[in-house]
Formats: structure tokens, C-alpha cells, sequence
């Protein structure tokens, strides 16, 4: 029971660390093609400014859950993906840099070069994301301990490419949601059209994951309920986003990417359960669930109360601290870019 | 190369470039508050600028620790996979609570104060301080009581299969050993915060600039430094050296460089390790002091190295330089901090360039001991990963090989080249921009 729970908290921090890095990631992803001059680029980058770094938290905070409910997940992931995931770091140190010190000396040239950075690493960040969530889906080459015997290569296989590609496109969709809901003038509005566009991207690969995800665990899922009402909710909320976009109702629009969101990672997390590493049909291995994977239970009980105790606390001045200070900015004139502590 | 050595290289790199950061946000986090205070309280420009240019320069140091700290968090997972599994049970606790009690308060208020300073009230902008201050320190708290287990491993019980299992969480988190060492590590932050303050502000007196805020910076970098720094030795270290002597007398035995048991063992202030020849060379001795530090008694009897086998020998050498260096720089910052505290007295620090130039030039020194006593605690921890419990060499990641550590270390190695560039090109710039120029925003 304690390790259902555990497996439920994870996912849920991994879900809000997507849903609210997600818009960083996604608008700063697009924002080359969406801005049009450098005084856009900065509105887009200041309406995530102040957030990105809590929102980033939300990883770190489930990797220590994950190390201190799953430790043995926690090894044998992190140790067996090991080039994947150091590239993940460095794309995430890139990240964060570019945004920090992006306003930090005068001068064009600067600036450019951050925001490409923030761009170019913000959009594989979202791939590999993906990818790695199309490896655990679908399932993985595994040995009798549970390490990884697959390749670099081999995980990127046409299943998981095609959940990579569906991150892409529903994170910029997620970003574009967010800038149009926080930047006022023709740049909120322009991001609100271009999810038009977006949006038949998104649906179509949302459609062909789903199909081949039911293609390929049809006989075994035994969270086939939650998938089927996840997966459900998700595409009547994504109909819902194309809906706000096209009537102009930004705010609606983000809440409805943020309910398609969480609702196709809900449905991932059910495609996996009860496994924490799913073997991939015809592997040698039994793959590791969460019965194996946690300690006893015992100890677990009294750990996740502190953390979910914890949580609901940062949840709730998160909360406080977003109806005090309001993401509205709008775009300046050219140069007059605002830096941090100014 | 053997794949332990370079899994340990990459991970005391990382740490070490890492931690040069906190000292920095956790040792300015209190001057923000107070200057942030000062300014709520008296409505002062000056205050509010003060704050505002501090400010910047934690932002610097936040924006680089950040990204540096989040390779720290999943290196137990991908180079020390062994040993994640084995102790996940006790020390992912702490890195849990760290994130979710510590590194989100730290991180979602440093949003408002670095963004905020018009879009919230005063008073909710000095509780954001608090809170930025706050979460720095309680981070701290959490990361030392998962070094704190693995130097003194307390509430684990060992399951049927040798299997470390969670006995009380309570335990670890109040383990005493982790008391002191927060302690003495937070101080040795608080020393450093205080000399970087002080230093900042005599080079605004040297160069002849910003003065009033020089005169304010060196004068409360002054006093912070000189309380830091007693405090540093005495209780916290003393204290900490107590814990060292009791739990782990081989580390004790490299730290002071002490070859053989001896009855009234002398305290060498310098001297270098000839370890095949179980002897210091040149060595300046003070007789029987350290069996009074050890025991509080000048006779007591201190175990020497040669009481132990040598596989479990620390390496000596390094656990007795970095011991030795941080306790000679701990030494100096005393005596610079009485100093300039008594010139500060007498009213005649600011007119001094000498004593300004020193409190210039000693900036760097308090990192420099701060990382010789993590060195200290750490190799000297050798060879143990946690405590009596479980050996470095069998904590690696089996699938995990020397290549592939060696080819992310280099990668490492040129990221934080990178950062380290533009963590001394940004603050040099702020620097010279000025707290003056603040006054004006």
C-alpha cells in the first residue's frame, strides 16, 4: 500500500514539475520562431524570469523521492541510462545559466547568444524528456538485476522517438498557452494563433502514441482503467485548448493545456504500473516494480507523510506568492530590457 | 585508470566546484536581510540599496550554484549506484526533505526578491529575504546530516540480507554528530560572508569610491568575520574535533599526522607527512597539547596511525595538509578580524590602507578553508563511504566504467571552466558598477 502511495507521489511531482517547467521549456523552445524582435524575445523570457528556478525544483525534489522511496530505481536508472541522462544535466545547467545571465552585461550580442542557448536547450531538454518517458512506456531492454542492456541508439526506437515528438509539440503548445495568457499586446495574441497551428501537430501525435501504445501493452496493463479515463480526459481537455485558442481566450486555453497535460502524464503512469522500469516484450529480464523496489514499509509510512506534508506547504505559498506577484509583462521598447535585482 | 578513483575525482570536482557557491549565498543571504531590514525600518536609500547590490552578487552565486547543485542531487544515482541502493533507505531521506523543506523556499522567494522588489509589499519583500535566508541554511541542515550518516551512520537497522533499513527517521535527522558539524560548517560560511562583505567594502575605501557604503560594508563585515571566526574554533570545531576523536580516532590520528600511540601526544603545527617512514619531517611541535585537545588531559593517551591496520588508513597526506591548512587559515582570520575590529574601535580602520589591503586580499582564504575542511572530513573519511559500514571501493555503479566517467568528468571540467569565468566576470562587474549607482533605481 505505502509503496502505491510512494509510486503516486512521484508521479505527481513529476507531473507538476511538467506542467509548470513545461511552459518554460516550451515558450522558450518557440520563442525564436514566435518573437519578432529582441524586446518580444525578452517579454517572453521575463514571464517565465521569476519562476523557471522553483519550477525546476519540482525535478529535483523527485529525484530525492525517487532516491528515498525507489532507491533501487533510483540506482539502476540513473546508473544505467548514464550518458543519456549527464547530457540531460548538462542540457538543464545550459538552461538555467542562459536565463540567469542573460540580462547580466549590456550589449546585443550577449543577449543573443544566451537566448539561443535557452532555446536550443530548452527544445532537446523537451525531446529527450520524451524520449526517456517513451522508453518507460514502452518498455526497456533489461537484464535479470534490472540494468539497462539496450544501447544509446536503441532508445531511440520509433515508439519512443514518437512520444519525443509528441513532448515537443505539446510543450510548445503549453508554452504558447502561457505566453499568450501572460503577455499582453500582439505578442500574447500571436502565440494564441500560432496554437492553432500547433494544435493539429499535438493532436495527431497525441492519436498515433495512443494507438500504438494500446497496440503494444493491449494484453498487459494493469492499469488499464486509469489509462482508458486518463487518455480520455486528455483529449477532451485538448479539444478544449484548440476551442479557447480559436475563440481568443488565452487563460482557458492554458488551463485546458495544463488539464491535457496532466492527463496524458496520468495515463503514462498507469501504462507503467506496477513497474518503475517496464521490460520491453521478449526481454530477458523481469523488469522492476515497485514491490521490489521499495523498502519496508514501515520505514516508508512516516517518510511520506513529512513529504507530502511538506509539499502541500510549498504548494500552498506557491500559490500565495502568484496571486501576489502576477506574471503579466509586456513587451518594451528595444534595449530596455529589465535584468534581475533592478 | 581504476574506475573508483575516477568515479571519486569526478565526484569531490563536482562537490568541490559546487560548494564554493553556497558558502557564498549562505554567507551574504544574512547581510540581505539585515541591509533589507535596515532599509524597511529607517526607509534609507542607502539601506535599500545596499540590499538591492547584494542582492546581485547572492544572484550570481545562486544562478551558478543552482546549476551546479542538480548534477550533486542524481551523481549518487548514476556514479555511486551501489551505494544508492544499499543506503537509499536512510540518506534519501534527507535529500528529500532537503528539496521539498528547503530548496523551494530558497528558490520560489529568490523569484520575489530578484523580480519583485516592485510588484510586492515592503514587508512581504523582507519576509522574502528571511525566507531566501532561511531556505539557504536549512538546504545546508539537510546536506550535512546525509554527510553527518555517512560519518557517523545512527537510526539504521540491518535487515536479514544485510540490507540497510530505515530504524528512525528522527534519528538521522537529529543525529548529534550532524549538530556540531552544521554548526561549524555554518559558521565557517558565516566567516567567509563576513569577509567577503568586509573585502568588497575596503576595496570601495582603497579605490576611493562608493565610500559610505565601503565604511558600512567593512564595518559590518569587520564584526560578523570576527564572531564568525572564534566561533568557528571554539565551540563549534572543538566540539566537532570531539565527535572526530570519538567516532573516528584513524581520522584524528592522519589529521594531526601521528605515527605512533603516544601518552602526552604533541599538537604539530607544521611539518610534513612521511608516511612509509611513519614520521613527520621538520616539524614544529607543541608538547602534550593535543592529547589535552583530544582528552582534556595532558597525559592522555592519543592512538597513533600504527594502532590501526593501514587498510584503514585514510590518505594521509591530504587529510593532514587540508587539516592543517584550515586550521592555520582559521588562525589568521582571527587574528585579521581582532585586528581590524580593534582599528574599527579606535576609529582609525577606515584611514588605514594596509589593514584595507589585507581585508582586500584575504577574500579568497575563507573558501580555501572552507573546502580544506570538507577535505578534511571527507578523505579523511577514507576508506569508508559510510562509516564502518561500507567501503568506498564497493559503492560504484557496476555497469558504469572508467571511460564513460572519464569522458563526463572531462565534460564536467570544461563546463564549470565556463561557469567559473563568468562567475568572476559577472561579480567583477557588479562590483564595479557599484551599490552607489543603486541608489539612483
Amino acid at each position: 500500500m505505502t509503496s502505491v502511495v510512494a509510486f503516486c507521489l512521484i508521479a505527481a511531482m513529476l507531473t507538476a514539475y511538467t506542467l509548470l517547467d513545461g511552459y518554460d521549456l516550451g515558450a522558450a523552445a518557440i520563442a525564436p520562431l514566435l518573437a519578432r524582435t529582441r524586446g518580444e524575445r525578452s517579454a517572453i523570457v521575463e514571464s517565465i524570469g521569476p519562476f523557471w528556478s522553483g519550477n525546476e525544483v519540482w525535478l529535483v525534489a523527485a529525484g530525492g523521492a525517487l532516491f528515498a522511496l525507489f532507491p533501487r530505481a533510483y540506482a539502476v536508472s540513473f546508473s544505467g541510462f548514464y550518458l543519456p541522462f549527464i547530457i540531460v544535466l548538462w542540457l538543464l545547467m545550459f538552461r538555467g545559466i542562459a536565463l540567469e545571465l542573460r540580462a547580466h552585461l549590456p550589449g546585443d550580442m550577449w543577449m543573443d547568444f544566451w537566448d539561443a542557448a535557452l532555446s536550443i536547450s530548452s527544445a532537446l531538454l523537451v525531446l529527450l524528456f520524451g524520449v526517456a518517458l517513451g522508453n518507460l512506456v514502452g518498455g526497456l531492454a533489461l537484464d535479470a538485476d534490472g540494468y539497462f542492456t539496450g544501447t544509446f541508439g536503441s532508445l531511440l526506437n520509433l515508439y519512443a522517438t514518437a512520444v519525443g515528438l509528441l513532448a515537443v509539440f505539446a510543450l510548445v503548445q503549453h508554452g504558447l498557452a502561457y505566453v499568450a495568457a501572460h503577455v499582453e499586446g500582439a505578442l500574447g495574441e500571436r502565440a494564441l494563433r500560432y496554437i492553432g497551428t500547433v494544435w493539429w501537430l499535438v493532436t495527431i501525435a497525441y492519436l498515433g502514441v495512443t494507438a500504438a501504445t494500446i497496440a503494444l501493452h493491449r494484453n498487459d496493463l494493469a492499469g488499464a482503467p486509469f489509462a482508458t479515463v486518463a487518455s480520455a480526459f486528455a483529449l477532451a481537455a485538448l479539444v478544449s485548448v484548440g476551442r479557447s485558442a480559436r475563440l481568443g481566450h488565452a487563460m482557458a486555453a492554458f488551463w485546458a493545456s495544463l488539464a491535457f497535460i496532466a492527463g496524458l502524464l496520468v495515463a503514462a503512469a498507469a501504462t507503467m504500473y506496477p513497474y518503475l522500469l517496464r521490460p520491453h516484450a521478449g526481454a530477458t529480464g523481469r523488469g522492476l516494480t515497485i514491490f521490489q523496489a521499495a523498502p519496508p514499509p514501515a520505514s516508508l509510512a512516516l517518510s511520506l507523510a513529512v513529504a507530502v506534508i511538506g509539499l502541500i506547504g510549498v504548494i500552498a505559498y506557491s500559490v500565495f506568492l502568484r496571486r501576489r506577484m502576477p506574471a503579466k509583462v509586456s513587451v518594451r521598447e528595444e534595449g530596455a530590457a529589465a535584468s534581475p535585482g533592478r | 585508470m581504476d574506475v573508483v578513483l575516477a568515479d571519486r575525482l569526478q565526484f569531490s570536482f563536482t562537490v568541490m566546484f559546487h560548494y564554493l557557491f553556497p558558502i557564498g549565498t549562505m554567507g551574504i543571504a544574512p547581510f540581505i536581510v539585515w541591509y533589507n531590514y535596515r532599509a524597511l525600518k529607517t526607509g534609507e536609500a542607502r539601506y535599500a540599496a545596499a540590499a538591492r547590490f547584494w542582492t546581485k552578487i547572492f544572484g550570481v552565486n545562486f544562478a551558478i550554484g543552482v546549476v551546479t547543485g542538480i548534477p550533486m542531487e542524481f551523481q549518487f544515482g548514476t556514479n555511486w549506484a551501489a551505494f544508492s541502493d544499499k543506503t537509499g533507505p536512510v540518506i534519501g531521506q534527507p535529500l528529500m526533505i532537503e528539496g521539498v523543506y528547503a530548496f523551494f523556499l530558497e528558490s520560489i522567494f529568490l523569484g520575489v526578491l530578484l523580480y519583485g522588489r516592485e510588484r510586492v509589499s515592503p514587508r512581504l519583500y523582507l519576509f522574502s529575504a528571511v525566507a531566501v535566508w532561511l531556505g539557504s541554511w536549512l538546504s545546508g541542515y539537510f546536506i550535512v546530516v546525509t554527510d553527518a550518516w555517512m560519518q557517523h551512520p545512527v537510526g539504521y537497522s540491518l535487515g536479514p540480507a544485510g540490507q540497510i533499513q530505515l530504524q528512525s527517521l528522527a534519528a538521522v535527522l537529529f543525529s548529534p554528530f550532524a549538530q556540531w558539524q552544521y554548526a561549524h560548517v555554518m559558521t565557517g560560511a558565516v566567516v567567509a560572508g563576513g569577509f567577503i562583505v568586509a573585502g568588497i567594502g575596503a576595496y570601495y575605501l582603497l579605490a576611493k569610491r562608493d565610500l559610505e557604503f565601503g565604511r558600512d560594508f567593512v564595518r559590518s563585515g569587520v564584526i560578523v568575520a570576527l564572531a564568525g571566526s572564534v566561533l568557528v574554533i571554539f565551540p563549534t570545531g572543538d566540539r566537532n574535533g570531539a565527535d572526530i576523536t570519538a567516532y573516528q580516532p584513524v581520522k584524528l590520528a592522519a589529521m594531526e599526522g601521528l605515527f605512533e600511540s603516544t601518552n602526552g601526544a604533541p599538537l604539530a603545527i607544521v611539518g610534513m607527512p612521511d608516511v612509509p617512514g611513519h614520521k613527520l619531517i621538520d616539524p614544529i611541535f607543541v608538547p602534550d597539547l593535543l592529547s589535552f585537545l583530544a582528552y582534556g588531559s595532558f597525559r592522555a593517551n592519543v592512538n597513533g596511525l600504527t594502532s590501526y591496520a593501514t587498510e584503514l588508513w585514510p590518505p594521509v597526506e591530504l587529510t593532514y595538509y587540508a587539516y592543517h591548512v584550515m586550521v592555520g587559515l582559521g588562525t589568521i582570520f582571527i587574528a585579521v578580524a581582532a585586528g581590524a575590529a580593534f582599528l574599527l574601535w579606535r576609529r582609525k580602520l577606515f584611514e588605514t590602507p594596509p589593514a584595507l589591503w589585507v581585508l582586500l586580499l584575504l577574500m579568497p582564504f575563507p573558501y580555501i578553508a572552507n573546502e580544506a575542511g570538507w577535505v578534511t572530513a571527507e578523505v579523511g573519511r577514507q576508506p569508508w563511504i559510510v562509516y564502518g559500514l561500507m567501503k568506498t571501493q564497493a559503492g560504484t555503479s557496476p555497469n558504469v566504467v572508467t571511460g564513460e566517467t572519464i569522458f563526463t568528468l572531462i565534460g564536467f571540467a570544461g563546463m564549470y571552466f565556463l561557469l567559473g569565468l563568468l562567475f568572476v566576470m559577472l561579480t567583477l562587474r557588479e562590483i564595479s558598477i557599484g551599490p552607489a549607482e543603486e541608489v539612483a533605481r
